[in-house]
């Protein structure tokens, strides 16, 4: 909540300043507003399918594996792949990705992803330690990559860099 | 009445007669017809402000201020504690990571007036004597008569979308619902059959739909409960399927906790 709030009086000692039109302003400012709005909704059975709070909101690490399952049904699509360490050794992991109709309007298809195909995601695991993750973005072997839609939230590290954070 | 005047008019002459006739069926009393006023709302919508982060389109101008956040509901004392209690334990868990099991962790659609936030985009489709809300998220479908008279709460069916008729107030769409099921809670707020819900929908501007929602409960509440949802049209938009089949959330349980095993 404090966030947007400071956003938002920044934005406007930037419009008194001059130095930001208020067309601008109020588009931004609203949009912050909607970034919140989701937190501020999920009380009860209010919530449209099922939470993400299950998963550990400040973590993220990328997972290199081959996929075993692509699961395309609502609520939620689940990818699972095998991700094999550096001692060989390898971890079933079980991945959970937005709804198709969220993923369809950014951009992926039910068909994208057959089994045995080598991906990388960037996840958040479970709290509880069982090797299931949120996905934050995945990229295909052909280099083309997905986020996973607003509500599951942007991938915050980099490709290729935080691999060993992986357990 | 118009019985003696087309007796009158028949002794002078035929041709009056069939100029009578002709527009007397051209008026004809009003609730014998459906409502063929359009509002011009066919086609897909989304929730305004996005809840999706900006899925939808972007629009070109400017966009009118939204609707400002849903209150407490004005439950009467005895259920408002019990409310509030259920609202920070659901709170306190969700921070733990563990959320109570839902309505909708356990594949259940919303019904009213919950349906009507639009979680994903929806479709307005109006015909003559009917508006039709199509919701993506659980296919939620409800139709809303119009002209038509509202069934007594009492004999109405309980129902997730509840019975739903509607009026025109100038440019303003009047709905009024009643009949949904106790058991379809928005925002997990208890209701009676008595509840009725009154919808006042009109375009702020041809992009903009906006939704004035009030709930009544003897019941259960202390006065009227009123918000505004306001939706965004999005030209082209075709509304997806949703069928919630793979309930893997455990919904048997307390907590809403992954399912490793689920279609195994």
């Amino acid at each position: 909540m404090l966030a947007p709030h400071s956003f938002v009086v920044r934005m406007v000692q930037a419009s008194i300043a001059g130095e930001i039109d208020y067309m601008t302003l109020r588009h931004r400012i609203w949009a912050a507003a909607a970034s919140v709005a989701p937190a501020l909704g999920t009380v009860g059975p209010a919530a449209a399918h099922h939470s993400f709070a299950p998963y550990e909101p400040d973590v993220q690490f990328q997972l290199d594996g081959v996929v075993t399952k692509y699961q395309w049904l609502n609520p939620h699509v689940y990818i699972e792949m095998d991700v094999t360490d550096a001692q060989g050794e390898t971890k079933h992991w079980l991945i959970e990705g937005a709804n198709p109709g969220i993923l369809n309007r950014v951009g992926w298809k039910w068909n994208m992803l057959s089994e045995g195909d080598r991906i990388s995601v960037i996840v958040s695991p479970l709290r509880n330690g069982e090797p299931g993750a949120l996905l934050k973005a995945l990229r295909l072997e052909d280099g083309r990559i997905f986020s996973n839609g607003g509500p599951a939230g942007p991938a915050r590290i980099p490709w290729d860099q935080a691999k060993d954070a992986a357990p | 009445m118009s019985g003696r005047l087309v007796a009158s008019l028949r002794r002078r002459g035929a041709g009056l007669v069939a100029l009578a006739t002709a527009c007397l069926a051209l008026a004809p009393p009003l609730s014998a017809q459906p409502s063929v006023k359009i509002m011009g709302i066919n086609g897909s919508w989304e929730r305004y402000p996005s809840i999706s982060a900006g899925l939808g389109s972007d629009s070109e101008h400017l966009p009118p201020r939204p609707p400002d956040p849903i209150p407490e509901p004005p439950l009467k004392p005895e259920y408002l504690a019990a409310w509030r209690q259920a609202r920070d334990r659901e709170r306190e868990l969700t921070a733990q990571g563990i959320p109570p099991v839902s309505s909708g962790s356990a594949c259940l659609p919303q019904g009213m007036p919950g349906m009507m936030m639009a979680t994903f985009p929806m479709e307005i489709l109006e015909s003559p004597g009917q508006v039709t809300f199509i919701q993506e998220a659980f296919n939620q479908v409800r139709r809303v008569y119009l002209d038509e008279e509202l069934v007594a709460p009492e004999d109405a069916e309980p129902r997730f979308s509840g019975h739903s008729v509607g009026r025109w107030e100038g440019d303003t769409l009047v709905v009024e619902t009643v009949g949904v099921k106790e058991y379809a809670r928005f925002q997990n707020t208890p209701h009676s059959m008595q509840m009725r819900i009154v919808e006042r929908m009109r375009l702020v501007d041809n992009d903009y739909l906006e939704n004035v929602i009030t709930v009544t409960d003897p019941e259960y509440l202390t006065k009227p409960w009123t918000w505004a949802w306001m939706y965004k049209r999005w030209p082209g938009y075709k509304i997806q399927e949703y069928v919630c089949e793979d309930n893997r959330y455990a919904p048997d349980d307390e907590y809403q906790r992954l399912q490793f095993d689920k279609n195994e």
